[in-house]
């Protein structure tokens, strides 16, 4: 496999990884704005341990993500406490916090970031994408997965029904926390270095609208979203040029065309949230699409069997 | 027979506005019963107080001698008191079973229970079992907020039946209903209550109060105004005064009920 | 002396935050809605006027306009945005449903409007500060070793006028009875005849206008700008409008103030790396601690988005 691949497929694992660390919390009925210091954590946790002490990455990637999740689970406390906008404000501030603090401390290396020694092959951050969906999807089959959703749907009316549905939410942001790291961690050993900046709002905003995009009802709905979004830059790649130079064709200009710009990725991911919250504000992937979709299959086995 | 459950001078106050004053009943065992009155006199806040929605201002609430203000709302569905909603609660975007099944997590709390797959488990059996007896033929895997309203209505009291309570609010359950289906649903609820439910019914259709129900409690403004059986309801001075002022008390009598 | 000037600096940096907060404020209170197209709304007039003072109209209609000019024109394709985010984002608001997702609509639309708008600047104009040609800086008095410039000086005039006028504004004019009763109970609203879908395009109308001002004046002041500067000065009016307390004009312009000294005084005393930890701890023990603020009202904001 070429390095242009193997990159791509690694982006692709960890972006899968992430989003399904997002996607916990939302299913829950809690928008997470956050993610990007739950994935900072992994990352940095990882990092300072294979850089500090050349611990083996299994024990660098596992502390890291366990460090994210205990940070989930305690941060859910007092987020849970807020409410509606007022829980999106301090999910946002949370991640800047960690941001923070990261950025002034010399351990992490402040603004300079830190070097990773140990390399992970991209095998390792795809085998980890699909063992962490088959996970999610067994999560959302269980009842306890049925839970968070009746949560989104109706917090006081599932508390009536028996649910704890605080510990449902805490435990969303702690598994969902616990992800992200996990997202981090790859990412530090995959790429060998770790900065800040990586780690900003933007970052926090597009993995939120990954899962929103995707949809948030079923464990397909992230896998689409971030496959979709990953994807779409490599397409936009060969697309866009070939868009262009056609478009410089017909207007007669002759000569070599410049590629587009890479902010066009960003436009468009823009331009579909608008439109799907205009058409379509549960999401790409919703429970009456799946529902749909394996219903048709059921018939057609029984029509097999008959 | 003896009291299921009682309530003994339960007050409610939302900031100075009192919406429940003073209120005492007892709940017999096996009781069929109607909490009656006009809009606004305090019924649904009479559900929330004992499903744990509210919390009483003042007075106690005992489920089988038990005082169960204290206990946290979401703990009451496992003491056998299950409710439905005057508007429909159920969850828009679970299947018609998975809204059944979350009816019975009181029942599978645990761990393991809350770790294993629901398919093919024995919940989801029991749930598609219950559906059956129901006769809610519709497809048990179709998204509750496409269906008509008279079966989401009747989902809602299959969700709470599948808790196994003792006693079943049911929150103005024939509202939106023609004739037939108001018939239907009687059938469905005296069976239920002939399995040993005990029900207590907040119902504006006089006709399926008289026909269903033994016993009746009337509020007016947050105050009990009657308390006996049902059949002698439309004959008593205060309920006609609530109901239709004091200058027609007596001339359209029958009207009340 | 040093932290005297240090505490002016935090003053004038405060009235930019506060412009933007209370346009934060404004749709919170209002329509119950986090809109963060707002950063951007405050980035476009300021890149928009710097484009236009450097090449003048498009199509070649002008040659490069006098500062002045350029940055009204900014202002007003702030405005014009605004109109177009409302046209897309609250308008289709339909909750069918109730539940949390449909709740969180607008704001998510308004994320992607950030992006849109952000991202084709980018394209437009490149991702480098731009040198925005102000008035001189030779405009500076020197009071007793204190230095204070004096367009910051009227640009804090400016501020204290817009806020004044906008509370006079929401307490005595029609429009703002609308807007209040919207704010009460947008149902109660309608059937009261307020017209819900005149009344809101101008709140706004008014984001715009605000952020457009405040975009102004930080070109003018701080003699730079670039398609990020929008997102600094969002977070930090944001975490201005969380202390001041969530719908409330005044708290947002304590808070504003607040977050602007703060910064100041950090920077002093701690440096510039330590502002962040600062300003948005504040803003996370605020949300724990106190979440309506120092002047909100608990229940905006709660449950719905």
């Amino acid at each position: 496999m070429s390095g242009y691949w193997a990159g791509i497929l690694t982006i692709l694992a960890i972006n899968i990884i992430f989003a399904y660390g997002i996607f916990l919390p939302v299913a829950t009925g809690q928008l997470n704005l956050g993610g990007a210091g739950f994935q900072a954590i992994g990352a940095y946790g990882a990092a300072f341990l294979s850089a500090s002490f050349a611990l083996p990455v299994p024990v660098t990637i596992g502390v890291g993500m366990l460090v994210a999740g205990i940070t989930g689970y305690l941060i859910a406390f007092p987020l849970l406490r807020t409410r509606g906008v007022y829980l999106v404000l301090a999910t946002f501030a949370f991640a800047e916090v960690v941001a923070g603090l990261i950025l002034n401390s010399d351990t992490f290396g402040g603004a300079m970031g830190l070097s990773v020694p140990a390399f992970i092959d991209w095998h390792v951050a795809v085998i980890a994408a699909a063992v962490v969906t088959v996970f999610v999807f067994y999560l959302m089959s269980t009842r306890f997965g049925l839970t968070m959703r009746a949560a989104h749907d109706d917090e006081v009316v599932t508390d009536l029904m028996g649910v704890n549905v605080r510990g449902v939410q805490v435990a969303g942001f702690a598994i969902g926390g616990a992800l992200a790291g996990l997202a981090g961690g790859l990412y530090a050993h995959s790429f060998n270095f770790v900065e800040i900046q990586s780690f900003n709002a933007l970052v926090s905003i597009y993995v939120l609208l990954y899962v929103l995009l995707g949809g948030t009802q079923t464990a397909w709905g992230p896998l689409a979203g971030a496959t979709f979004f990953t994807l779409l830059p490599e397409a936009l790649r060969t697309v866009l040029p070939a868009l262009k130079s056609s478009i410089y064709w017909f207007a007669g200009v002759e000569g070599p065309v410049a590629a587009p710009d890479d902010s066009w990725r960003f436009v468009i991911l823009g331009a579909l949230t608008i439109a799907m919250m205009v058409l379509r504000p549960e999401g790409l992937i919703t429970r009456t699409l799946v529902e749909r979709i394996s219903f048709r299959r059921s018939n057609t086995d029984k029509g097999a069997l008959a | 027979m003896t009291a299921l459950m009682s309530l003994t001078n339960v007050s409610k106050n939302f900031g100075g506005l009192t919406v429940i004053n003073d209120v005492s009943f007892d709940v017999p065992a096996g009781a069929r019963m109607a909490l009656i009155g006009p809009n606004g006199a305090g019924k649904t806040t009479i559900f929330n107080l004992i499903s744990g929605v509210y919390e009483p201002s003042a007075g106690e609430i005992r489920m089988e001698g038990r005082e169960i203000s204290a206990i946290p709302s979401r703990n009451r569905i496992g003491l056998g008191i299950a409710r439905s909603f005057q508007n429909i609660r159920l969850m828009p975007h679970l299947s018609v079973l998975e809204n059944v099944m979350l009816g019975q997590q009181a029942r599978a709390g645990s761990l393991t229970d809350m770790l294993s797959p629901l398919r093919r488990s024995k919940w989801r059996r029991e749930a598609e079992d219950l559906l059956d007896q129901m006769g809610l033929d519709t497809f048990p895997g179709e998204v509750v907020a496409t269906l008509p309203y008279g079966i989401r209505k009747k989902i809602e009291v299959v969700r709470a039946l599948v808790a196994k309570p003792k006693i079943l609010m049911l929150d103005e359950p024939a509202a939106g209903l023609n004739n037939t289906e108001t018939a239907n649903l009687k059938d469905f609820l005296m069976k239920i209550a002939a399995s040993g439910v005990t029900l207590i019914v907040v119902e504006h259709d006089m006709s399926l109060v008289r026909s269903l129900c033994d016993h009746a409690v009337v509020l007016n403004f947050g105050e009990k105004i009657y308390d006996g059986p049902t059949a002698e309801v439309q004959n008593d001075p205060h309920v006609l005064e609530a109901y239709l002022g004091t200058r027609h008390a007596g001339k359209e009598a029958t009207d009340v009920a | 002396m040093l932290l005297i000037q240090q505490l002016l600096n935090g003053v004038m940096l405060g009235s930019v935050y506060v412009t933007v907060a209370v346009a934060f404020t404004l749709t919170i209170g209002v329509l119950n809605f986090l809109n963060f197209t707002i950063p951007t709304l405050f980035m476009l007039a300021g890149m928009i006027g710097w484009a236009l003072a450097y090449w003048g109209l498009p199509f070649g209609l002008s040659g490069p306009l006098s500062w002045p000019m350029a940055l009204f024109f900014g202002v007003v394709v702030s405005i014009l945005a605004s109109l177009v985010v409302e046209r897309f984002t609250f308008r289709y608001l339909k909750t069918k449903y109730g539940d949390s997702t449909e709740h969180a609509i607008p704001l998510v639309s308004s994320l992607g409007f950030l992006l849109v708008l952000e991202n084709l600047v980018r394209i437009g104009y490149g991702t480098d500060a731009q040198r925005f040609p102000g008035p001189s800086h030779d405009l500076t008095m020197n009071i007793g070793g204190i230095f204070v410039r004096i367009p910051q000086l009227v640009s804090l005039f400016l501020v204290v006028l817009i806020v004044v006028g906008l509370t006079w504004l929401l307490k005595r004019s029609r429009i703002g009875r609308g807007l209040r009763a919207i704010a009460e109970n947008p149902d109660a609203a309608n059937i009261l005849g307020v017209d819900t879908r005149r009344v809101v395009p101008i709140v706004f109308m008014l984001t715009g206008l605000l952020c457009g001002l405040a975009g102004a004046l930080f070109a003018v002041n701080y003699g730079e700008v670039s398609p990020q500067m929008g997102e600094d000065i969002g977070t930090k009016a944001i975490a201005g409008m969380v202390v001041g307390g969530l719908g409330s004009i005044w708290g947002a312009v304590l808070g504003g103030l607040i977050v602007g000294l703060i910064e100041m005084l950090t920077i002093h005393f701690f440096g510039a790396d330590t502002v962040q930890v600062a300003v948005w701890g504040l803003l996370l023990l605020t949300l724990f601690v106190r979440p309506q603020g120092l002047f909100g009202h608990n229940s905006i904001g709660k449950g719905k988005l």
